[in-house]
């Protein structure tokens, strides 16, 4: 174990680690725009440049450690060309930061701040690049504020292997550019890019230009796409931000999401379906309870439900793999001796969509098949002449397969059409307007946290087990 | 190394004719690889690219049966503007690089070799290919040569024209089938270089002298030179002398001696204003700072400088330095890779300046710009390509700042511009 | 590419196991030689071959001088004009084959004979001023070298 030197501070490190490695182990803050815990060494942008007695500058990601190296960090060597490296990049950045989504965010802006960055000492003309680049129909590239880090492309060589990005021409006119077919479109994980990049070359133009991030708070999550679920950020307008507007869902809607690096399970990375979660969470929601497709007050409806439930002789329940793992121990408890219960895989593959990969990508498209079936086991729901009531509860069922003769109680978060034809219909929450967990295929339990208030006859079904469970009005 | 040339002195006929493949016969039966290596360090035959890194020393690195592939690599990229001994080499004398890489392969356990020779190289290439085809016809490769263990095979390798890939981890990136991308240091190339081996990047005149070196002992190749400087160098000179050319001149020659006598004078009997003495990546010398000199490591490097690739640019009274920084600044800045911050962006702001000044619109700022854009490209970028960059110029100003002064004040250059002495006023 | 598959199954055999990657420079260069560019179609196709990203294929092609991927004239004037060779007249050479094509750098004359550009240092400093015209040098250059070489390319 070498013992090194940082500042004066004596500090034990490993032999296979660098310097930068080891100053960051021990709350020393280097900074550095190309190097990454999860991609090669490329020491390009020359920001971890740090100075070692006897040796002058050099970069620290690709510095083995020595036995006895004294290293310094802050000596006014070290800052002097942190400041020149700045100088350098700044050179022909169009420092357009009114205009950059990054701002905020911005590793450059911060360093820029932290090590005094200065005015650009140039005379001359910034050299002008594709501010727009249409580098897939998720992404635009701007060249001019690039620096040429090449997280980007390593990403997609060594992490995605799409090999989608690559570096045409050379020098100061050098642009990341994909390969000519596109493939980065095809990449399920390109918007990983986007975080990585440490400027705003790389905006996702699902979120572009929508909010300033200082008006934004994430919320821990997780990703419901798949049985790996990866743990996320909900990024949504902080409340004392909200905007005044005529329109509610401006301040309740999902700005972006992000990965939540998680070491257990997705590590820094999501996959892009990961992204898009609001074309799942923002559908147009079932708000009200109803009996055979008419409004109804929720009690009215909650006491039709007992009631259909008490009258059951063979009620079989279909319970939902996006149920989290507290809402199904609920099920289980209250409702488990009462029904049949059938586990139910609510989201199949699209058409298009990438069914499994040694990355990230399950094939089972819903986050907590593991918890279900672990409480009621894997069967087909089995149905006879004697079924008389079915509860489905979530979505992705045939209502076709129902026996005609049963009937049914659904729980439904989402408008569809057979919210109208049950004979008891209940809207209940999603994810984003509660806590819970889910339990992941290797059996890893993430927590998700509320982003959103839910509509007023909205219910949770932890809560809504536990009342459908007590006896109905007027029957002991 | 070198001789009068004729029709086919570059032939295997003609190098047998002057001694040639009798080195490669000693090294192999005679001696062990580890004997040759001893050989070449005791020799102290220096890198003649440039950093006149020991041969020997480099050699030493590399472990011989640490069980896995080694490879050497003759750099012909030969890009340094000023130099072109490798090419008079390569066309006129290929075998004695040949045989020299065979030695070199031989005491390195080496099994593929290769020659890196820039694309643009027409004629070098044939000679070299030619030589090549002559040598595996004369069994000189393959499976065990002279009937001993040692196999080697070679494979010529021809760029594409970037003077970046005559950087030997931007030449091994290159040889990999890629962009010529420099790489970072450690791990050094000896270590892990061409597809992560081992892997020995010599340039073509400093490999070519091993055969002399084997077939004559290290002891006769010190008697020559000077004690830290020994042995000939090839030199290239070129400029405002009246016989430019390449001249191999034995380490410790004086140089004046040198340019007055051998290479002719100067153009238009004219006094010498300065000289570059070893491609344009070394720091330029006045008339007056090489006067008493002797052409040698050492004394170049006493005097702030360094013989680098022996490419000599020799620049007569009246030209304007301003003019040819302009072209030095154009120069580096069309080869930066681009990977690294401070060349990427400092090659083209030197650039832009020396346009700038050059069409008389200089600003008095300009000089310290260019000094503190090549201060902060020296020792912190990932190959010496940005170094270099920084020293053209900065050599350039430390001699000449008044020329500067007085281009940016009067808005023209001191002189008329001109560069070619002979036409200039 | 198809009919140089013979060819670089040879030039594959040449090189250490596992060098395929080395392959590229060589197999465009010989594209290059035949076509007198490098089509779009011959990215996908030698990728393909020899099991390389594409885009290390696109990258070489953009990082090279010498690989181009559009045609060019007949006659490839290649003016050197770095140090030594401006020193000896290069700027004016060039000025007068300028004059006389009717073409600047990076152009090609309209009937498609010459195209004109200008390089670094082409290690040909001691024979200044030179230019390359198609793979060969031609040094020592006076106009009227030049006027006669031009008179002679067709």
């Amino acid at each position: 174990m070498p013992e090194i030197f940082i500042n004066g501070q004596a500090i034990e490190a490993r032999e296979d680690q660098t310097v930068l490695q080891v100053a960051r182990e021990h709350g020393i803050f280097v900074p550095y725009f190309c190097w990454h815990p999860q991609l090669s060494v490329v020491g390009n942008c020359r920001m971890c440049l740090v100075e070692v007695e006897g040796r002058g500058l050099d970069i620290a990601c690709n510095m083995p450690v020595n036995a006895g190296m004294k290293v310094f960090t802050e000596s006014d060597e070290v800052k002097a060309h942190r400041k020149a490296i700045l100088q350098f990049i700044t050179l022909n950045h169009p420092v357009d930061c009114g205009i950059c989504d990054k701002a905020g965010e911005c590793m450059l802006q911060d360093y820029h701040y932290t090590y005094n960055g200065a005015a650009s000492l140039s005379l001359d003309d910034k050299v002008r690049s594709t501010k727009y680049y249409n580098l897939s129909n998720r992404i635009l590239l701007d060249n001019e504020r690039c620096i040429l880090c090449l997280r980007c492309t390593r990403f997609t060589h060594e992490v995605s292997k799409s090999m989608a990005l690559g570096v045409e021409r050379r020098g100061d006119v050098s642009n990341i550019r994909p390969v000519e077919d596109r493939p980065l479109g095809e990449d399920p994980y390109s918007d990983n890019i986007v975080d990585i990049c440490p400027v705003g070359a790389l905006q996702s133009r699902q979120f572009l230009h929508k909010a300033r991030v200082w008006y934004l708070k994430p919320t821990p999550s997780v990703c419901p796409g798949c049985e790996r679920g990866c743990t996320i950020q909900i990024w949504h307008r902080k409340p004392e931000w909200f905007l005044k507007s005529l329109d509610p869902r401006q301040n309740t809607s999902i700005a972006r999401i992000t990965p939540l690096e998680n070491p257990a399970v997705n590590g820094p990375w999501i996959c892009n379906k990961g992204r898009d979660l609001a074309r799942i969470f923002e559908r147009t929601r079932a708000d009200q309870a109803m009996l055979k497709g008419r409004p109804v007050p929720v009690a009215e409806a909650l006491d039709a439900a007992r009631r259909l439930i008490g009258a059951a002789r063979h009620p079989v329940a279909l319970v939902s793999n996006w149920g989290s793992n507290e809402e199904l121990e609920a099920f289980k408890r209250y409702l488990g001796e009462v029904f049949h219960t059938h586990v139910k895989r609510d989201w199949q593959p699209e058409e298009g969509e990438r069914i499994e990969d040694d990355l990230l990508i399950r094939p089972d498209k819903n986050p907590n098949t593991a918890k279900a079936r672990e409480l009621f086991g894997e069967h087909e729901p089995a149905y006879h002449a004697g079924t008389d009531l079915v509860l489905v509860w979530g979505e992705g069922y045939d209502f076709a397969r129902i026996p005609p003769q049963a009937k049914i109680i659904l729980l439904n978060s989402y408008l569809a059409p057979e919210n109208g034809h049950a004979d008891v219909f209940l809207a209940v929450s999603i994810q984003t307007e509660r806590a819970g967990h889910y339990t992941n295929f290797q059996g890893v339990v993430s927590a998700f946290e509320p982003c959103f208030p839910k509509g007023e006859s909205v219910l949770d079904a932890e809560v809504l087990f536990k009342a459908l469970a007590a006896p109905a009005r007027g029957h002991p | 190394m070198t001789f009068p040339v004729t029709a086919t002195s570059h032939s295997l006929a003609g190098y047998r004719a002057r001694g040639g493949y009798v080195a490669l016969e000693k090294a192999l039966k005679q001696m062990k690889p580890q004997d040759v290596t001893k050989e070449v360090t005791a020799s102290g035959l220096q890198g003649r690219g440039g950093a006149a890194f020991a041969v020997g020393r480099k050699w030493q690195v590399v472990v011989y049966d640490d069980g896995q592939p080694h490879y050497l690599i003759a750099n012909a990229d030969e890009g340094e503007p000023g130099t072109f001994k490798d090419r008079w080499i390569l066309e006129n004398n290929p075998h004695m690089l040949v045989e020299s890489m065979l030695i070199a392969s031989y005491a390195l356990n080496v099994r593929n070799c290769f020659v890196y020779i820039r694309g643009e190289f027409d004629l070098p290439y044939r000679r070299l290919a030619g030589a090549v085809e002559e040598a595996y016809a004369a069994g000189y490769f393959g499976e065990r040569i002279l009937g001993t263990d040692f196999s080697c095979d070679i494979v010529v390798y021809r760029g594409a024209g970037a003077y970046v890939a005559g950087e030997a981890s931007g030449l091994i990136a290159s040889l990999e089938g890629k962009k010529s991308y420099p790489r970072n240091r450690p791990p050094r190339l000896t270590v892990r270089g061409l597809y992560q081996r081992p892997t020995v990047v010599n340039n073509v005149e400093s490999l070519s002298n091993i055969a002399w070196i084997i077939a004559h002992g290290a002891a006769a190749y010190k008697e020559v030179g000077t004690p830290k400087s020994p042995g000939t160098r090839l030199f290239s000179v070129s400029g405002h002398v009246n016989r430019p050319g390449v001249y191999e001149v034995e380490l410790g020659y004086p140089w004046m001696k040198f340019l007055d006598e051998d290479c002719g004078g100067i153009q238009g009997g004219r006094e010498i204003k300065c000289v570059v003495p070893g491609g344009v990546s070394s720091k330029v010398l006045t008339g007056a700072d090489i006067k008493d000199l002797a052409l040698s490591h050492e004394a170049l490097w006493d005097a702030g400088s360094t013989l680098g690739s022996g490419g000599m640019i020799v620049i007569a009274e009246g030209t304007c330095m301003v003019t040819l920084s302009q072209i030095l600044m154009r120069f580096y800045h069309h080869e930066s890779c681009g990977q690294c911050t401070p060349c990427r962006h400092g090659t083209g702001w030197m650039h832009r300046i020396m346009d700038r000044i050059v069409a008389g619109q200089g600003r008095p700022e300009d000089i310290e710009r260019l000094y503190y854009i090549a201060k902060f490209n020296d020792g912190t970028t990932i190959c010496g390509l940005g170094d270099a960059a920084g020293y053209a110029i900065s050599g350039i100003l430390d001699k000449f700042r008044d020329e500067f002064e007085y281009y940016i004040e009067h808005k023209r250059s001191r002189y008329d511009g001109n560069l070619e002495c002979l036409r200039s006023s | 590419m198809k009919h140089l598959t013979p060819e670089f199954e040879k030039l594959r055999e040449r090189f250490p196991e596992g060098f395929e990657s080395s392959l590229v420079l060589p197999c465009v260069r010989r594209i290059q030689e035949e076509r007198g560019y490098v089509a779009d179609s011959d990215i996908e196709e030698l990728a393909a071959y020899l099991g390389v990203p594409q885009i290390q294929i696109e990258e070489v092609l953009s990082f090279y001088t010498q690989f181009r991927r559009k045609p060019i004239g007949r006659w490839h004037l290649q003016f050197c004009r770095n140090v030594s060779c401006s020193m000896n007249g290069a700027e004016r050479i060039l000025a007068h084959v300028e004059k006389r094509l009717g073409v600047k750098p990076g152009q090609t004359t309209p009937d498609g004979r010459y195209t004109l550009s200008t390089a670094e240092c082409l290690g040909s400093c001691g024979t200044a001023p030179m230019m390359m015209v198609n793979d060969g040098y031609h040094e020592n250059l006076t106009c009227e070298k030049v006027d006669e070489l031009l008179e002679g390319l067709k």
